[in-house]
């Protein structure tokens, strides 16, 4: 890792203690995400029953409803999960409980544990996030790759189109989609995905201009290379590097979105556990319970900052006139 | 100049005219026609078929799609969006009489994010390299990543709940008719502090980033660098010769807020029940009244669309080298 572009960014990036913190916040998010079953499930993570040794809390990542499952045979050893409710197990007896006894984070309206919730909606936040800015990356390099490629009316006809969708309201545009269509978390990344991806375009399309005609391009071209092979081959890879800030943006942004999609009761369908719905709870109880603002609001803000500070020092790392 | 104010107001048509095909594609990607949509499956069975064909007829619905285009385009471009499902008043009507409460809260907001952001941005940027803009740069970040509606909620949580300072929800109080018109002024007053203040941190750290990236960027440039050389003092180097260029740019903060602006309306009235258009939009969509939702998005794009093309054209005349640029 030493002259290559990403090596030096890299190197330039870890310069920052704050985006390296942030980069770090990112990862355990995600793997919290990932693991979510594992860390707040009501099932042990292992149990022994008459049936030999198990794990109930595993079993849930293949399931979408686990609270439909019948009891569990009862256990002799069971090891229980680190918050140890489900995040769709009502309890109407512990109603809008503030944290602390056996729940961390108290619980909601419906006896819901909020931590539990908070956990698998970083599932719904994190997924919605990374797969809206995927499909903004892919559509947006292919429309300013061939804007930048070809020039001419390719870029004047993409140009025009980004100007018009630039000229919707991101959430009016968005809420319209999701009115017109069922509101999923399909639904969500889809709409997400297909517009905003106007900054990708830009990027991809100004970095086309500039190395179109560079030596390696030339010599592409001279060996016979087909204009599918120059772009996707030669000129692609070395325009990605503003995609890459431009994607981190993204993705807080996705999931800026996304949450207040499902505050607004537009965004992933009840009871999945979402930050947005929960907040929107929250604003049914604002009389009452403090906790149901702070928690979920705290998970939407770090998650949104850090990926919005590791996307700016990506952005410095590859200004070559910051230091 | 004319040629640049020329060919920028054809561009405009042209994204008018991209902005109703968009707006058309979306209403025709829903599967199955308006009429089964609005009645469900089981209603098109107990109407008789000559019924829908006539219903079919009057809104141009057996015609090809090229001439519904044409048919709704013609509507759109007069601001005629068909009636409401919801009431059966003309879209215009209900979009109109929002608009002003709308317009409002945006303004107010506006005004404020650029008086406060635009200072601090440039105050920020004359700091290059200190502890201080460091700390101000990380600031606007942590405020661009507070979600708004989160923000509300701590607002209303703090100022209304607990100190009962402003009040909770809406634009008046349930006394308001008996106030007199002083106490009118205070308690409007009073109901938009909290909406206003949602609505303007955001915009503030836009602005603020906007406007220490601007003066940075003129910073760097050699005509700084001789002055410097020349001998002024940092002073006027900064007050002379970069400050004024910087605001050039800020034009374009026009046509970059705006949409900003009023997406922000839709989650801001809808948590304080500020009775504009974004409530309006967000009933609209929960009710499914399509005429009213496709309305509102056309006239947003236009506001955002006329935002912009303001915007080009009012940098053309600050700005020499963009309309000299152009011709040559």
């Amino acid at each position: 890792m030493s002259d290559s572009l990403w090596g030096l960014t890299w190197s330039r990036f870890r310069r920052s203690k704050l985006a390296t913190l942030a980069l770090v916040y990112v990862g355990v998010a995600t793997v919290v995400a990932l693991l979510a079953p594992l860390l707040a499930n009501r099932k042990p993570l292992l149990a022994k029953t008459a049936h030999g040794w198990s794990s109930p809390a595993l079993a849930d990542f293949w399931n979408a409803y686990p609270e439909l499952d019948a009891p569990a045979s009862p256990a002799s050893f069971a090891l229980p999960a680190p918050v140890p409710f489900s995040p769709n197990t009502i309890d109407l007896r512990a109603r809008l409980e503030p944290p602390g006894n056996g729940h961390y984070l108290g619980t909601d309206d419906l006896g819901r544990d909020v931590l539990s919730r908070m956990i698998h909606g970083a599932r719904v936040s994190l997924a919605v996030g990374y797969f809206a800015t995927l499909i903004a990356v892919l559509v947006g390099s292919l429309f300013g790759a061939l804007a930048g490629y070809y020039g001419g009316a390719a870029d004047w006809l993409v140009s025009r189109f980004i100007e018009v969708v630039l000229c919707f309201p991101f959430l009016f545009l968005l809420l319209g989609i999701v009115a017109l269509f069922k509101p999923s978390m399909m639904t969500i990344m889809i709409a997400l995905g297909l517009t905003s991806w106007t900054s990708e375009a830009r990027y991809v399309r100004g970095e086309f201009l500039r190395i179109r005609e560079v030596e390696y391009a030339q010599a592409a071209r001279a060996s016979g290379a087909r204009d599918g092979r120059i772009i996707f081959r030669h000129l692609l890879p070395n325009a990605l590097a503003p995609v890459l800030v431009s994607a981190s943006f993204g993705v807080a942004a996705a999931i800026l979105t996304e949450s207040a999609l499902s505050f607004l009761g537009l965004g992933v369908a009840l009871p999945t556990a979402s930050w947005g719905s929960i907040l929107s709870t929250a604003h049914e109880h604002i009389e009452y319970g403090w906790w149901l603002v702070l928690f979920p609001g705290l998970a939407i803000f770090s998650t949104v900052a850090a990926f919005n500070i590791v996307g700016e020092r990506v952005r410095e790392a590859l200004d070559p006139r910051s230091d | 100049m004319i040629v640049y104010v020329i060919r920028r107001l054809l561009y405009a048509v042209l994204t008018f005219l991209g902005i109703t095909v968009a707006t058309f594609v979306l209403i025709h990607s829903v599967p199955g026609d308006p009429i089964t949509f609005f009645l469900g499956r089981a209603g098109t069975t107990t109407i008789p078929p000559e019924t829908l064909a006539a219903i079919r007829a009057e809104f141009h619905l057996d015609e090809p799609l090229p001439r519904q285009y044409l048919h709704w385009v013609r509507g759109a471009a007069t601001f005629d969006f068909g009636i409401s499902i919801i009431d059966r008043r003309p879209v215009r009507e209900r979009i109109l009489e929002k608009l002003p409460n709308t317009f409002q809260l945006n303004f107010l907001a506006f005004a404020i994010a650029a008086l406060l952001g635009i200072p601090i941005g440039l105050w920020s940027a004359t700091r290059s390299g200190r502890l201080t803009e460091r700390a101000s740069a990380v600031g606007f970040f942590l405020l661009y990543s507070l979600p708004s509606f989160w923000v509300a909620l701590l607002l209303m949580q703090f100022f209304s709940v607990r100190y009962d300072i402003f009040p909770l929800l809406g634009m008046t109080s349930d006394d308001y008719t008996e106030l007199g018109t002083a106490g009118k002024l205070a308690d409007r007053l009073r109901h938009l502090v909290l909406p206003v203040a949602t609505m303007t941190y955001a915009q503030l750290a836009i602005f603020a980033r906007f406007s220490k990236a601007t003066l940075t960027e003129v910073i760097r440039q050699d005509f700084i660098t001789a002055a410097r050389a020349k001998g002024a003092g940092p002073a006027t180097v900064l007050w002379h010769h970069a400050f004024r260029n910087a605001l050039i740019p800020m034009i374009t903060l026009l046509g970059i807020t705006v949409p900003h602006l009023i997406s922000g309306s839709v989650i801001v009235e809808q948590i304080f029940q500020w009775d504009g258009v974004g409530l309006l939009y967000i009933q609209s969509v929960l009710s499914r009244d399509y005429p009213t939702v496709m309305g509102l998005t056309v006239v947003t794009a236009v506001v955002t669309l006329l935002a912009s093309l303001v915007a080009d054209i009012l940098y053309a005349f600050a700005d020499p080298r963009i309309r000299l640029g152009e011709r040559a």
